[in-house]
């Protein structure tokens, strides 16, 4: 069986590559495939502009990879264990010991520097895994569903060092489940499923791409909703505009400049407004309107205790 | 090979730390040959009165097959380690990070060799107490530990042949396990060869085991047997290759 088929992905330096999918979709296939650990038996990828297959020695100072299962070693310490990574990136002497304490501060581990791993709650062991992405300044980072299981507060932590490290121009693979996470982190997002890429886009193409979008508009007067509905006729899209509750839902072509362009005709009719709301589709829209099933979460859901320290 | 020495050693100063924090993983393989060690010693002990029975006593006989019997435990654990790394993702971390991937099997190998070489010590140490004599003195029981590294990296080879393929680490330890005994008690270590029935002395001559311990056996009770010594370097060396080409196949199929 293939686990990947059709997955053609691109992303540009310093930008943050969303690959959405449920569970089974195959991303943990293609994070081991473009992180050298797996050979692909066809097609090719290049990471840092170096290819998987034939540069993977030199790939592999240049990549760096955190993720839901923490790769952290439990029996030694959070110092100890980013010492040992700048050691194994050949960083010069001494330099293991200063990365290992810059990172420790910055993810607000000094404290539990000289703790056994195995005493850290889940969202320290993932910063410390991210920490180890990060030892020897890779440009390219894999993130293989960062935050998965964790609580929000973690959540939010961990999103910001990564919106750090993008700003200071790491280029980032995220793989995630959650829809609000690409929305937020990512600049292009591939959505797959069952090991293909279904679409491609920025978040608002994406939803451009699925349509979906609408003005919900509520009258003041109910009695001049079916004068509203023609007014509004000519910004809809295929489908014609419909009260809904009371309110008039207007599916739209393009969102740039409707509610304006809808205020404007409505006004020129001589109709009071109440409230005018774009409603923009979801990820969650996008994904269900591309496969017709519903983003599948997983036992990620339950968010892990955050310990004290 | 600078390199590879220098990286295999970061990864044997990991494991080192990990033996120093879990006590428990270095008396894990001691404490059955201990009690071996002090049960068989009385047990036997009267063993020494049968015709052709040619050392002082049973204790000395079986010091070297206990020290070879604690090399053996110790390299049985050696594969359940390499599945606890791959299941926890360390192994994936080692692969991604810029190092020659020969530098992780072999930085797992001087680590088991060192562990082997600990235990065997602390065996000695204890046979001492027991009342044990050392023909070789401080030299011999620096050879011995020597050869106890090698037996222990030879046998560590099979223990992660079976962890690679299996990715089981109950399965690895039990399989260690049921191998223990029977290759033990089908070469010299517990009886000399004299005194084994004619198809079990047959059949110890092509065990390995019967090797490292007759040379063990000479460094305790008689000199410097380079013939023995020689042997033993010999079939252990060459069982050593068998299983690491065997474990770094194994090793090359589990990373692709």
């Amino acid at each position: 069986m293939r686990a990947l088929e059709q997955v053609d992905l691109h992303a540009p330096a310093g930008t943050v590559l969303g690959l959405l999918g449920p569970n089974g979709a195959g991303k943990p296939t293609a994070v081991r495939i473009l992180t050298t650990l797996l050979r692909p038996d066809g097609g090719s990828a290049r990471v840092a502009g170096l290819d998987v297959v034939h540069q993977a020695g030199e790939l592999r100072s240049r990549i760096g990879l955190a993720g839901q299962y923490a790769a952290v070693d439990e029996n030694l310490t959070g110092a100890e264990n980013l010492e040992m990574v700048g050691r194994l990136y050949h960083l010069p002497k001494g330099e293991p010991r200063r990365r290992a304490a810059e990172l420790l501060e910055r993810f607000e581990l000094t404290d539990a520097a000289s703790r056994l791993v195995r005493t850290y709650s889940g969202g320290m062991r993932r910063r410390l895994d991210l920490a180890a992405a990060l030892v020897a300044r890779p440009p390219v980072l894999f993130l293989d569903e960062p935050t998965t299981g964790l609580d929000p507060r973690s959540r939010i932590g961990l999103w910001e060092t990564i919106e750090g490290r993008v700003a200071a121009g790491t280029t980032v693979l995220l793989t995630t489940q959650y829809l609000d996470e690409a929305d937020r982190l990512a600049d292009r997002i591939a959505v797959i499923d069952r090991g293909e890429v279904i679409a491609t886009g920025s978040a608002d193409e994406l939803k451009d791409q699925v349509g979906g979008e609408r003005l919900d508009v509520t009258l003041e007067d109910r009695s001049q909703l079916d004068a509203a509905t023609a007014a509004l006729e000519p910004l809809a899209s295929d489908r014609p505009p419909a009260a809904i509750d009371g309110a008039l839902c207007v599916p739209l072509n393009h969102r740039q400049g409707a509610i304006a362009e809808a205020v404007r005709r409505l006004d020129d009719a001589g109709i009071g407004i109440e409230d005018v709301a774009m409603h923009r589709p979801t990820l969650d829209d996008v994904f269900l309107a591309l496969t017709g099933r519903a983003a599948e979460r997983s036992e990620g859901e339950e968010a892990e205790g955050e310990g004290a320290g | 090979m600078t390199r590879t020495l220098r990286e295999s050693g970061i990864l044997w100063a990991r494991q080192m730390k990990k033996l120093v924090r879990i006590p428990l993983l270095l008396f894990f393989a001691l404490a059955q040959p201990l009690i071996f060690l002090l049960l068989f010693s009385q047990v036997f002990t009267n063993l020494d009165r049968l015709p052709g029975f040619e050392y002082d006593s049973y204790l000395q006989f079986l010091v070297p097959s206990i020290v070879a019997l604690t090399a053996l435990n110790s390299a049985f654990q050696s594969g359940i380690g390499m599945v606890t790394d791959i299941e926890s993702g360390m192994l994936d971390k080692f692969l991604i990070a810029p190092i020659r991937r020969s530098s992780v099997l072999l930085g797992k190998v001087f680590a088991d060799a060192t562990r082997s070489a600990a235990q065997a010590t602390v065996i000695v140490l204890v046979s001492l107490l027991m009342g044990a004599r050392f023909a070789t003195g401080i030299p011999g029981v620096a050879a011995m530990t020597v050869l106890a590294a090698l037996f222990g990296i030879a046998w560590a080879g099979l223990s992660n042949i079976i962890a690679l393929r299996t990715r089981n680490g109950e399965l690895t330890m039990i399989v260690g396990i049921l191998i223990t005994f029977p290759v033990l008690f089908l070469s010299t270590a517990f009886m000399p060869s004299i005194l084994l029935p004619e198809w079990l002395d047959t059949v110890a001559k092509f065990n390995p085991i019967t090797y490292i311990v007759e040379a063990l056996r000479a460094l305790v009770n008689t000199g410097w047997d380079w013939t023995a010594i020689a042997q033993a370097l010999g079939v252990t060396g060459g069982l050593a290759v068998v299983t690491f080409a065997g474990a770094t196949r194994a090793f090359r199929k589990a990373i692709e």
